[in-house]
């Protein structure tokens, strides 16, 4: 723990705890783990951008439906491959921490659920979304019949403005009804 | 697609509204045209920020740049941009001071954190079970901490006391009453078998009869030093007491913070499919296998959902002939449910009234004779939930409903299985409540079976914690591991159907309310155990930690985090309740043993109370009539409900202004749709003129 406590500088770790909801331990926990990610050749853990398929070996992710949504969230690549630095690591982390406040939950669940990176969740998201989470195999789809009468019962329950779409603030909305969010 | 533009790049919050803003004001969209025609996430809009920070200047403490939902170099800037903005000196040492302050807290913060009971431990449930089952842990352990204060202060003010000022002191009051009242001999005579120490230690008799752990032992000393004086019987009472009201405190205390969660959330009034959908992120992290179940879970959920939808709308249409089958067999099926539960306290009357008869066998006959209504409670409470759940699949409720009704068939079970024992004890113990009946005139209660009955009934809340307890024990290596080992080596279609036991939340909860209420009841006569609750339940975290994460599997039916919350502490106030009932009628009514206890000189256990009060001074007697007084009560009467009366129209109040906003959500929708058609429409004219003015 000491030889990655003075690689991360004090100032550089003070500074990650004013900008993320994660503690050092929390921050010098993650810096190990991702370190252990780049290859022989990559030293520099700061500024080194790493691959998307290598993120997703991490145990956590691997099994995670939404795993490839997440990286290209939380990705600030220019190519928009859904490779992510240390500090962009961070930011998942933080945004998935336990002190995180319900906005940034929510925005950055709204972002993840938004497929097709448009602003709203609408029709097409929304059946992507459930098949997501149902799995993807035949067996496990839920039926055409099915899928339109809970797309139209979504709709109904959050779609506040009636346009056919679910945006960030109906999202924000429903959210802050479920009690699980609300801690 | 004309109207394709507005719903696209056009709404990009203001995110970078660095000002104290409240939730409700981050609801109303700010429509900034963004620079990248394709970006609908605003990280490259910083522009609005400096502008409008100059315009309000330093309007309060900057919003905290953790929760702008932005990269990590952006936030950077930002901060940046915010330290620009403190331009004054004076203004600057301000901000200083609360960048400081800020971090005081923050490290106050990490302190609080390494202090919390098992932190790790639930953080690492939740991840991988989900919120239900921590939320069975997190109630766990606020009995523990909250058995563990009881404890503190029963040792404290009862039994350290007593310790100390065992061989000083002489007794307040002389005895007056027949002699045979006083006989209590409770060490056996002769030499004792080994394995007779164990089932003494077992039943809670022999060498543990006559110690601190139960009531007789506790002398009726009264210290009176110069200026100390310390009244042990008046001290006992008083803890109880407090002992009570402080269980109820933190009980409410903690329902409140929960109920706070409950009200804010409207009780689920949003539909149910949107908030499983948006919020089923509860994704643990235990790889493949729980994963696929999880995406079972919600299928099923979401199935079931849409299949009672569809079922409503079919039993509204019910002929009236159906609906009367239908009523007649739930109430056909709720007085099997209610028989079976009077059956079920028939057995544990006549069970605690054989092993009274036969208490004085010795060995390991005689133990479990002793254990008797322990063994029928256990059994009663593990088989008619099991009848129940089939009478419920013939009732045919909704499944939220059945849920409940469950639940409050199971909690009614145990409770009232608990009040048959204890009102089989004090029939006994009062004689059937016959002062006249030949065994109970001489000293008021029934000398001859129970010479010291208060030690009776503590060792009955003894023996019953110490079953429970070690029925769990036994359950889990001879249930849960060989289940789990057969379910894992053995390949069969029927080893596959019974799968891994999974943890069922409601069940492991009313254990507890079960071991805590036993131990509410029993603290007046048993001070010692809270203690012993207290290691008992820290034990049973661990058996249960260790089962969860070995036997189990995640459940198939979720079960909400929050509203649970309030529902467990409801139930434990049920509890609650009941001991009180005991603890008052004990306290009141029957009079205490002559041959031991503090209490042995007294008519009733309460009359300590008056003889105390008229040796205090006589303003301070006076104060305290002032303050039970009429006068006193009724402006506290009147305070309390214009207080209540405010809280009630404020919640009111809250709740039309949550509509209200809602409804203007709706009307500035339909503006906006409103302006997107005279937009088209505008936008048409002009095609058409242009179009028109070509030809021409």
């Amino acid at each position: 723990m000491g030889t990655t406590a003075s690689q991360l500088g004090k100032d550089l770790l003070s500074e990650y705890q004013e900008l993320t909801f994660l503690t050092k331990q929390e921050i010098l926990l993650a810096y190990k783990r991702f370190s252990e990610l780049l290859g022989k050749d990559e030293k520099d853990v700061l500024h080194e951008r790493v691959p998307m398929d290598r993120i997703l070996t991490l145990p956590e992710l691997k099994s995670n439906p939404f795993r490839k949504r997440i990286c290209y969230v939380f990705s600030t690549s220019d190519s928009k491959n859904g490779s992510l630095t240390f500090e962009d690591f961070l930011d998942l982390l933080s945004a998935f921490s336990d002190s995180a406040t319900m906005e940034i939950k929510s925005h950055y669940a709204f972002r993840i659920f938004d497929f097709d990176d448009d602003g709203t969740l609408d029709c097409g998201d929304l059946e992507k979304l459930v098949n997501c989470l149902t799995g993807e195999t035949d067996e496990t789809k839920l039926t055409a019949e099915e899928m339109r009468q809970l797309i139209s019962n979504i709709l109904e329950e959050s779609d506040i403005d009636k346009d056919g779409t679910v945006n960030l603030s109906e999202f924000q909305h429903v959210i802050s009804r479920s009690p699980d969010f609300v801690r | 697609m004309a109207s394709e533009p507005q719903r696209g790049s056009r709404e990009a919050y203001d995110y970078a509204e660095v000002r104290n803003r409240s939730d409700q004001q981050s609801l109303r969209l700010r429509r900034v045209s963004s620079r990248v025609s394709n970006h609908n996430y605003p990280e490259n809009d910083l522009r609005p920020t400096p502008a409008e920070e100059n315009e309000e200047g330093d309007s309060g403490p900057p919003r905290e740049l953790k929760t702008i939902p932005l990269p990590m170099a952006l936030k950077r800037a930002v901060r940046q941009a915010q330290e620009m903005h403190v331009p004054v000196v004076s203004r600057r040492q301000a901000w200083r001071r609360r960048k400081s302050l800020h971090k005081l807290k923050e490290k106050a913060r990490e302190c609080l954190h390494f202090f919390t009971l098992w932190r790790k431990s639930l953080q690492k449930i939740g991840g991988n079970f989900g919120g239900g089952v921590e939320s069975y842990f997190l109630f766990l352990r606020f009995l523990v901490v909250l058995n563990f204060v009881s404890s503190l202060l029963i040792a404290g003010f009862v039994l350290i006391p007593s310790i100390v000022f065992r061989s000083v002191g002489g007794s307040a009051v002389n005895g007056t009453g027949p002699d045979e009242c006083t006989v209590y001999d409770p060490n056996p005579q002769g030499l004792d078998l080994f394995y007779n120490y164990f089932l003494n230690l077992l039943s809670g008799t022999g060498f543990m009869e006559y110690s601190y752990l139960f009531y007789g032992y506790y002398n009726n000393t009264t210290v009176e030093d110069r200026n100390f004086s310390y009244n042990i019987p008046l001290a006992y009472l008083f803890t109880a007491v407090f002992y009570f009201v402080f269980c109820l405190i933190c009980i409410i205390a903690r329902m409140g913070t929960a109920a706070q969660v409950a009200v804010a959330t409207g009780g689920g009034a949003v539909g149910n499919y949107s908030v499983i959908l948006f919020t089923n992120w509860d994704y643990g992290c235990q790889g493949d296998q729980a994963t696929k179940l999880k995406q079972k879970n919600i299928l099923y959920r979401l199935q079931v959902d849409l299949e009672e939808e569809s079922r409503k709308k079919k039993t509204a249409a019910l002929t009236l002939g159906q609906k009367l089958i239908l009523y007649s067999l739930r109430v056909f099926m709720f007085l099997v449910s209610l028989g079976l539960i009077v059956a079920a306290c028939y057995g544990i009357f006549k069970a605690t009234n054989f092993s009274q008869i036969k208490s004085g066998v010795k060995g390991i006959l005689g133990l479990v004779y002793e254990y008797l209504p322990s063994i029928v409670i256990t059994i009663a409470n593990f088989l008619v939930p099991l009848l129940g759940d089939q009478i419920a699949r013939v009732e045919r409720y909704s499944p939220s409903n059945t849920v409940i009704v469950a639940l409050l068939r199971a909690v009614f079970l145990r409770l009232v299985s608990l009040a048959v024992l204890l009102f089989t004890l004090w029939r006994q113990i009062t004689c059937e409540g016959n002062i006249e009946s030949p065994n109970c005139k001489l000293c008021h209660y029934n000398y001859n079976d129970h010479p010291c009955w208060e030690t009776r009934v503590g060792q009955e809340m003894y023996k019953l914690t110490l079953f429970d307890f070690l029925v769990n024990f036994a359950l889990l290596f001879l249930a849960e591991f060989p289940r789990r080992m057969v379910v894992d080596n053995w390949s069969s279609k029927l080893a596959q159907w019974v799968g891994r036991q999974e943890f069922v939340v409601p069940a492991n909860v009313l254990g507890l309310v079960y071991g805590q209420t036993v131990v509410w009841t029993g603290a007046l006569f048993c001070p010692l155990l809270p203690l012993i609750n207290t290691i008992k339940f820290i034990l049973l975290f661990y058996f249960k930690k260790t089962t969860l994460f070995y036997n189990c599997r995640p459940a198939l039916r979720t079960f909400r985090s929050t509203y649970s919350t309030v529902v467990f502490l409801v139930v434990l106030l049920f509890g609650w309740g009941l001991a009180t009932v005991v603890m008052v009628y004990s306290l009141a009514q029957i009079s205490p043993s002559r041959g031991c206890g503090p209490f042995r000189f007294f008519p009733s256990m309460w009359s300590i109370v008056p003889t105390s009060f008229y040796r205090l001074s006589e303003t301070t007697q006076d104060f305290l009539f002032f303050i039970g007084s009429q006068s006193f009560s009724i402006p506290l009467f009147a305070l309390s409900c214009v207080v209540m009366c405010y809280f009630v129209a404020l919640a009111s109040v809250y709740g039309k202004s949550v509509a209200l906003l809602r409804a203007q959500l709706k009307l500035e929708g339909r503006d906006k749709q409103f302006l997107v058609k005279q937009i088209e429409e505008l936008s048409r004219h002009q095609i058409l003129k242009h179009t028109a003015g070509a030809y021409e």
